[in-house]
């Protein structure tokens, strides 16, 4: 196995790294560039913590070859804000207190970011849908929920 | 849990590909989104010597209409097939078994639908981690002589869980697997050779490039419909889609697929041809039909999902009767 030169643009910011292929982009993510937010629950896709964007739309980090996503923008939970201003979800998620143990969060609302990117007006139906690929053992989704769609009208 | 080693392709275009796949085939496997493999490498079920990606083949993401037919590259990401208008509103049964693959994160980009139709069979004795099977005894699927799903079995009984498969089956559809130099279209039934650690006909030299589905005219349903613990993220434990083919008031063709049950998707002749000339609105024909497809797939069902093996049998005539009353009502019965 050699290993292979990549360019990947996080969060705004060019990210050159030379892994081996084997890596994941949550690997890459969580030990080359530092960024921590998004988390490795099962690693087998089915959890959804680990969720961050790729060109805007969600992906799951642990199941995305690092080289797969190269010349792609990556956007992680530590991106969503501007400086110390929040992004209305991550507003949203304080004032509904749709956090709990947050394990679950940066992935919920980097799913929660892909469909309002997509559609920024979705119905509840849309929202549950989006959202369907992320376990919270907490909250019980209620709060996630309402946070989204109260995010969505700001 | 780190992925395996692997030296990585990534082929510029088709003919690249396949001619590194008629080099590299047989030691390698092919990463379309990785929703399937990636798991199976980190659990050392698959360890391929050369991983060839198909991120740069942008022509193998397409969905058009040729004489009568929806072509579907098959590196087209679920969520475009989902949202296709032709989809929607023409193949009920392909659009529902597609809008449950995975979740709309997993459909976005990493999920296909050759990776749908190409994923392996599964076992709750086989899909499991190194640490797990190292416990005991490889089955058949890992190289082995026995299986767990079903004492004293001579071979393996592993599930075929695509939802795309049974779907696609009873819709008539057909695949296109190219090698280099070769090109053969085959229907959808004959991809899958219901042998539990061999499950497709696909040659490790080829790739399926593309599906083709018959736009059905008037007076033709379909619907698919699965049993699930979860909306999301769950395999099927039992699915059933079904055609009909509708002419003044009574069938003159059904077609009944069970899938999640056996080694590939079954296809139920019996069940199917006895609905032939039936009137649509003939409940007791209906009830007939679903117990019969009960009765022929329950004989291939072995205890290897995460349900109960008689209530997922009990199961099966359940979502039949489903997938038919939706197929007949989608044909305007």
């Amino acid at each position: 196995m050699e290993k292979v030169n990549l360019e990947l643009k996080v969060n705004g910011e060019t990210l050159t790294v030379a892994i081996f292929p084997n890596r994941t982009l949550l690997e890459v993510l969580r030990a080359e560039a530092g960024l921590t937010g998004a988390k490795e629950g099962c690693g087998e896709g089915a959890c959804g913590h680990c969720t961050v964007l790729l060109d805007d739309q969600p992906v799951r980090a642990c199941l995305t070859l690092a080289v797969e996503a190269d010349g792609h923008d990556i956007t992680t939970v530590e991106g969503l804000a501007a400086g110390e201003t929040l992004d209305p979800l991550q507003e949203a998620f304080i004032e509904h207190g749709s956090v709990q143990c947050g394990f679950c969060t940066p992935g919920m609302l980097m799913s929660a970011k892909g469909l309002l990117l997509e559609d920024p007006q979705p119905d509840e139906q849309k929202i549950r849908r989006a959202l369907s690929g992320n376990i919270c053992r907490c909250t019980g989704y209620t709060k996630i929920v309402e946070a989204v769609a109260d995010a969505a009208k700001k | 849990m780190q992925l395996p080693g692997f030296e990585y392709l990534e082929p510029r275009n088709l003919d690249e590909a396949l001619d590194m796949l008629g080099e590299h085939g047989a030691e390698g496997a092919v990463l379309a989104g990785g929703t399937d493999l990636i798991v199976r490498m980190k659990q050392r079920l698959q360890t391929p010597r050369f991983l060839l990606s198909l991120k740069h083949l942008n022509e193998l993401d397409y969905i058009r209409e040729d004489t009568g037919c929806l072509l579907i590259g098959a590196a087209t990401p679920l969520a475009r097939i989902i949202d296709d208008a032709n989809v929607r509103a023409r193949l009920p049964a392909f659009h529902t078994a597609v809008s449950a693959i995975g979740a709309r994160s997993i459909q976005h980009v990493r999920g296909t639908l050759g990776g749908n139709l190409c994923q392996d069979n599964r076992c709750r004795f086989y899909n499991q981690s190194a640490f797990f099977r190292s416990t005991r005894q490889a089955c058949h699927k890992a190289g082995g002589t026995i299986c767990y799903a079903r004492e004293g079995s001579d071979r393996c009984r592993s599930t075929c869980q695509s939802d795309g498969a049974p779907a696609l089956m009873a819709l008539g559809a057909a695949v296109t697997l190219r090698g280099a130099g070769s090109e053969r279209t085959i229907p959808v039934k004959e991809l899958y050779t219901a042998v539990g650690d061999a499950p497709l006909s696909l040659h490790s030299s080829e790739l399926l490039t593309e599906i083709s589905i018959p736009l059905p005219g008037p007076g033709v349903g379909s619907a698919y419909r699965r049993l699930t613990f979860r909306a999301a993220i769950d395999y099927p434990l039992v699915s059933a889609a079904a055609y009909v083919r509708l002419g003044d008031g009574h069938i003159d063709e059904a077609r009944i697929v069970v899938g999640a049950i056996g080694s590939g998707p079954l296809f139920l002749v019996t069940a199917s041809n006895g609905l032939q000339g039936k009137q649509s609105t003939d409940e007791k024909a209906l009830s007939a039909a679903a117990g019969m497809a009960g009765s022929s797939a329950g004989a291939f069902i072995v205890d290897n999902l995460n349900a109960d093996m008689e209530y997922r049998t009990a199961m099966i005539p359940v979502l039949v009767s489903r997938a038919l009353r939706g197929a007949l009502a989608a044909a305007g019965a």
